[in-house]
């Protein structure tokens, strides 16, 4: 206990010198200026963002790129409650009530309610890494590569189990990202893989690079097709009031405390939490509503439960990441490029070779928490200026931000060409229905993966059932098989139903 | 979708037997992909004894994604699925155009040119593009890019064109 208290003040300590809290409060502003536009969602934003922190300091550029994170998140909420477009997958729910509610004239209460129910949300979060983080470091000593391996067939699965639609298209994603990550050199012999001779491909792709396509070029030219003026029924009244009532707070505590408490828990599971987490916290709170008709039509519940629980599981998918090295989505493979730029290779090691870099961060996401409630609150009225330029002006000074930001992570333009192709691909996929983020979970995971299996088998001498007979591997790859049958189930029940209905007829 | 406008050329037009035009093709195309990923690392090694060879891996999955990839578009086959809605060319084309156009002027023209000149083709991606304001933006936006980026960031980029800074 004393423990973590000590690295908690270790933390706050690095955290709160006057250049690390400035560099959290840029971050966050221009993480948030950025997660507004919509269109961007956190993933674009934290690629495209990634090359300001380049000449920082390690424990500087964390806490900037945490603090890109957060203000991401946040902007991403008040796109969807202002203009009811989603900036992000993690969103989604909010727009249901959140724009309901700004078109009552009650935007102001939902933006706040959005942060107040962020910020309960991260402190909790972080006070569990801060728990959480040692005894995991500790479980993580007894991992070897079977146990690795199997760890991240379960992220995998669970990937593919939180992705929309089709079970089998996601996992035809995951083994899609897997081959693109066996691009460049290999780990062992150094032997060129399938990179044609191409000098800039002899390192593999670049990640931020394939997320800047996917998700960054192909989203602007999805919104193209649409024509630029999009159907953006921008909120006009202006927004007043921007305080909750007392009735919203009591209506919304309990949901705030329900949501983060979920978002914790499936935010630790690797394989992208975040985005279940405010899907599960909106049905929650409608299932044990007393009248669950208010929801869609502006409950402020529905706004509190789901925003509280995505930012809780953003920050305990930080729980993966820094005691076991594994990303558990797209977001914190980024921050693990990030980290590999600054020379730290995440994992267990990093928590007691650089304790001030990881608690510092760990504190730094809190103080950026504090940040945006204090400074979003008075800025919506600018955010909502911003929203209210027209996209055929914004989309090309995107790509622009977009191609620039892509080209000084190497200063390669052949990276930035890469990316516009990965953005025709991203665009291909969308339109047959193939969901991007399981392929750049599998592009992550790639190497990691191959590593471990490599070595697993290595030290079992090809005996390939070393992954059933390690206990915890066991474990592991049990619960995935179990998600995985649970995933299928239901869905080959659909489809017989819908055969069955067909014959009938 | 079934509400393309009636203008629009439909360019998929699917043989009857194909249910699910959208896994169809995009299962085809996965297996493609697999063949391809297959041919591109025939030069490699592959197992030795127990220990995997560089290509084993890459092998690997490719298999996988052709065992998919089939199984999608024997879904698509099989049952009744999504059409494929008709691309648009205007903006991948231009969007296209101006990534490309970006990465072949950065380094011989620098940021200033490559930047304005890409919005500019960027804005032709949409037929809403008013001239007059793209403009003005294209020239604000540049001004702002080359503070931000090389001075304010201290990122290494060129600014101006080679040939005028030597």
């Amino acid at each position: 206990m004393t423990e973590l208290f000590s690295n908690l003040a270790l933390g706050f300590g690095v955290a709160f010198t006057p250049v690390n809290l400035g560099l959290c409060l840029i971050g966050a502003l221009v993480g948030t200026l950025v997660g507004v536009l919509p269109g961007i969602g956190t993933i674009a934003t934290v690629a495209m963002l990634l090359p300001i922190t380049f000449g920082l300091p390690p424990v500087g550029a964390l806490i900037m790129l945490a603090g890109i994170y957060y203000g991401a998140q946040y902007g991403g909420s008040t796109t969807s409650i202002l203009v009811n477009i989603p900036g992000e997958a993690t969103s989604v729910v909010t727009t249901l009530d959140g724009f309901q509610m700004a078109k009552q004239g009650r935007a102001g209460p939902a933006l706040a309610i959005a942060a107040i129910g962020s910020f309960f949300a991260g402190c909790v979060a972080t006070v569990l890494i801060a728990v959480l983080g040692a005894p995991l470091t500790k479980l993580a000593l007894a991992f070897g590569p079977a146990e690795y391996f199997s760890l991240m067939v379960l992220g995998l699965i669970f990937a593919v189990v939180l992705a929309k639609g089709s079970v089998l298209k996601a996992i035809a994603m995951i083994v899609f990202g897997l081959l693109l990550s066996m691009v460049g050199s290999d780990i062992e012999t150094g032997a060129s893989r399938m990179a044609f001779n191409i000098p800039e491909l002899a390192d593999g792709l670049g990640f931020a690079t394939v997320a800047m396509g996917v998700f960054g070029f192909a989203e602007i030219i999805r919104n193209l097709d649409h024509g630029a003026e999009m159907d953006r029924n921008l909120v006009q009244q202006k927004i007043t009031g921007l305080m909750p009532t007392r009735k919203d707070l009591k209506d919304s505590f309990p949901a705030i405390l329900r949501g983060t408490a979920l978002g914790s828990i499936l935010g630790i599971l690797p394989g992208g939490g975040a985005v279940i987490a405010s899907f599960a916290a909106y049905t929650l709170e409608k299932k044990i509503a007393k009248d669950p008709s208010r929801f869609g039509r502006g409950a402020i519940e529905g706004v509190a439960a789901p925003e509280s629980a995505n930012n809780a599981a953003a920050q305990t998918s930080f729980i993966p990441l820094l005691t076991l090295g594994i990303p558990p989505n797209a977001v914190m493979a980024l921050m693990v490029g990030a980290m590999t730029i600054h020379g730290i290779v995440p994992g267990p090691q990093v928590m007691q070779k650089q304790p001030e870099l990881v608690w510092g961060m760990i504190a730094s996401m809190w103080i950026g928490n504090l940040m945006l409630i204090i400074i979003n609150l008075p800025l919506v009225g600018i955010w909502v200026r911003l929203l209210r330029v027209p996209y055929r002006l914004m989309f090309p000074s995107i790509v622009i931000f977009c191609a620039i930001g892509i080209y000084s992570i190497n200063n390669a333009p052949v990276d930035v060409i890469l990316a516009g192709a990965f953005g025709l691909v991203g665009y291909w996929l969308t339109k047959h229905d193939f969901e991007p983020a399981p392929l750049l979970l599998g592009m992550v995971l790639g190497p990691l993966m191959e590593e471990n299996l490599r070595r697993a088998l290595l030290i079992s001498r090809g005996d390939w059932s070393v992954f059933l007979t390690r206990p915890l591997s066991a474990i592991l790859m049990a619960m995935a098989a179990f998600l995985l049958v649970l995933a299928v189930l239901p869905s080959l029940r659909k489809k017989r139903d819908e055969v069955f209905v067909e014959s009938e007829s | 979708m079934s509400d393309t406008p009636s203008h629009v050329p439909v360019k998929f037009k699917m043989p009857k037997w194909v249910r699910g035009p959208q896994d169809f093709v995009g299962g085809v195309a996965l297996m493609a992909l697999a063949v391809f990923a297959l041919w591109a690392s025939s030069d490699l090694q592959g197992m030795h004894g127990f220990s995997f060879g560089a290509g084993t891996a890459p092998r690997m999955f490719a298999v996988l994604l052709l065992g998919l990839g089939a199984t999608i578009t024997l879904m698509g086959l099989l049952t009744d699925g999504e059409h494929i809605t008709v691309y648009a060319w205007r903006g991948p084309l231009f969007v296209s155009l101006a990534i490309v156009s970006f990465a072949f002027t950065i380094r011989p023209l620098g940021l200033v040119i490559s930047a304005f000149a890409s919005f500019m083709i960027s804005a032709l991606g949409t037929p809403e593009t008013k001239w007059k304001e793209t403009i003005i933006v294209g020239i604000c936006l540049t001004i702002g890019c080359s503070l931000l980026f090389p001075y304010a960031l201290g990122l290494p980029l060129q600014l101006f064109p080679r040939f005028l800074v030597q």
